[in-house]
């Protein structure tokens, strides 16, 4: 279970996160909606240990995480998929997923990782070879989703992983989540698309202005009318 | 294997090399050894410029630390050069580490002029530190000797940069091949994914910087032998604009490209030595010139024109690929649920 108990961040005398708590339940699909500038951006990065909070506490399994580096984060089981993608363009897809696993030393364990993590992937098996910068969106997508399971993480933080693909990509995706989900994996999503997140989570929580506005379960977001006013403004 | 693929370039230019000695008089065979202690210059820079993307600009200063330290401790201390030569490279390779440290916070511009800053000040050091440096009219280095080989100076000092310039580039090339390169070029395409999946970057950038110090360190030591002098003018801005014209022309994220810019900027250096208040605009134009032209350097041409000149994690041409293109719907991602 990832706890984030009066969570606060701040960038010199901005205040971006204000007193954030919820929590996401072990094996489950938590999603985290808000609006641009609403600090779900701060909040994965602040969980990644790459932004250091200035106030709460954040326990994954017990365990206190918050001011860890962000190596000592993924050691502890926590791995991100980056908003954008941002696979490194000039490396091979096996390169990629290589460079996934930089926290381990098990080199066996890493390569039938490889192994076990493109089977999930036909696609990228195929273009195992071929520089990731040469891709579609949609399978640079999957490579920083497999790139992120190199670490064995056992919670994976996705920050909007919909952004920038085609409605048909955006159905594989949702497909995807589901079923890293169903092999045992917590995730927090966090998503601009309110569909998106219907559509896998169990429970939501909405973001303004660094503070949580709502809290529900996801299903029926898109017909609640408190969600429509917090979100959309409606 | 193609015939003139990389690898047999490669070889070709290795022999030519091994043979030079026997083939050219004494002035070409100090342009040779020119041309080699670059190559070492630019393989360093090339570490940590062109792979680990960092835009900094104190690879003439930690030359110039390699070469005073090299020269200081014979002269001072009356240290023979087969123990103040490696005790150079220490010197340079410690402040390139020391140099990462604010590094880390720092990136692009800011990089670039507080490296610019360090470079600066160390020019300074060299020019009115007098009491240890000697200032402004530098100092003369003793002669190295090879005995009991049978090398004069000349023969023996360009056998013994080839012999670093052979085992420096084949550890460069296995370094960027590994591991180690793999998460320098994640650091420089994209530190928030390299962050994010524990890539320490403190630890890569700092292995660069370290490397970088580490070849221009020796090629301080070599070059203050070669030139039997020392003086701070040898290791100026203009020094930092070579070094970074050789990595652009050769191909930024290329070890072999380190190789061919340095041998050409050599040459275009001696070409140019006519007519000195030329060099400084030839080598802008050039600069421009392959920045607008040929963003991949020579090695990146090569790569496009010739087989077998694919190099492993090499920078794509104009660093970040267009953004992704989004597949049809028939091209929909196979994922096993």
């Amino acid at each position: 279970m990832l706890v984030i108990q009066h969570l606060k961040v701040s960038y010199g005398i901005t205040q971006v996160l204000r007193d954030v708590t919820f929590e996401v339940p072990t094996g489950k699909i938590v999603a985290l909606l808000g609006g641009n500038g609403s600090g779900k951006t701060t909040m994965l990065n602040t969980l990644s240990g790459m932004v250091r909070p200035s106030g709460g506490s954040i326990l994954f399994e017990g365990k206190e995480c918050a001011g860890l580096s962000a190596d000592n984060v993924v050691r502890s089981g926590i791995a991100q998929v980056p908003q954008g993608r941002e696979v490194w363009p000039s490396m091979s897809v096996q390169d990629n997923l290589e460079l996934g696993a930089a926290t381990r030393r098990d080199w066996a364990g890493i390569r039938s990782d490889i192994d076990d993590v493109l089977s999930m992937f036909p696609k990228l098996a195929m273009a195992r070879k071929r520089r990731a910068g040469s891709l579609s969106g949609g399978e640079q997508q999957m490579v920083a989703i497999a790139r992120a399971l190199m670490a064995r993480p056992r919670c994976l933080l996705m920050d909007e992983p919909s952004a920038g693909l085609a409605p048909a990509i955006v159905g594989d995706m949702v497909d995807t989540i589901l079923a890293l989900n169903k092999r045992g994996l917590t995730i927090l999503l966090v998503e601009q698309n309110i569909g998106v997140a219907a559509a896998v989570a169990e429970q939501a929580h909405i973001l303004q202005g660094g503070e949580i506005t709502f809290s529900g379960p996801a299903a029926g977001l898109v017909d609640n009318p408190e969600v429509l006013r917090s979100y959309l403004g409606r | 294997m193609t015939l003139f693929g990389r690898r047999n370039v490669l070889l070709a230019m290795f022999v030519v090399a091994a043979v030079t000695p026997f083939l050219v008089n004494d002035y070409y065979l100090f342009i040779a050894n020119t041309i080699l202690i670059y190559v070492l210059l630019s393989i360093g820079l090339n570490v940590l410029v062109g792979y680990t993307g960092q835009l900094a600009f104190a690879n003439a200063a930690m030359f110039g630390i390699g070469a005073y330290t090299t020269g200081l401790l014979q002269v001072r201390l009356g240290w023979p050069f087969w123990l103040a030569f490696p005790s150079g490279a220490v010197i340079a390779t410690a402040v390139g580490l020391a140099i990462s440290l604010p590094a880390l916070r720092l990136k692009g511009l800011y990089l670039a002029v507080s490296t610019l800053a360090f470079a600066q000040f160390t020019q300074w050091a060299f020019l009115n530190w007098e009491t240890v440096t000697y200032g402004a009219g530098g100092f003369k280095t003793p002669p190295i000797s090879f005995a009991p080989l049978p090398f004069s100076k000349e023969i023996g000092l360009y056998y013994l940069s080839l012999l670093f310039v052979v085992v420096l580039f084949v550890l460069a090339q296995n370094a960027v091949r590994s591991r180690f390169g793999r998460a320098f070029v994640a650091v420089r395409d994209s530190e928030i994914a390299a962050q994010s999946l524990g890539v320490d970057l403190l630890r890569y950038k700092a292995l660069a910087f370290g490397i970088s110090g580490f070849y221009a360190g020796i090629a301080g030591g070599l070059y203050s032998a070669l030139l039997n002098f020392v003086s701070p003018e040898g290791y100026d801005l203009f020094q930092m604009v070579l070094q970074k014209s050789m990595i652009v022309v050769g191909g930024l994220g290329s070890i072999v490209g380190s190789i061919l810019g340095a041998g050409a900027i050599v040459v275009i250096l001696e070409a140019l030595r006519a007519v000195k208040g030329v060099q400084e605009i030839a080598f802008g134009a050039i600069l421009v010139g392959f920045v607008l032209f040929m963003p991949g350097g020579i090695a990146g041409f090569l790569k496009a024109k010739l087989r077998g000149w694919e190099e492993p994690l090499h920078r794509t041409q104009g660093g970040r690929p267009p953004p992704s293109t989004l597949v049809t719907p028939s091209e929909k991602s196979e994922v096993r649920s």
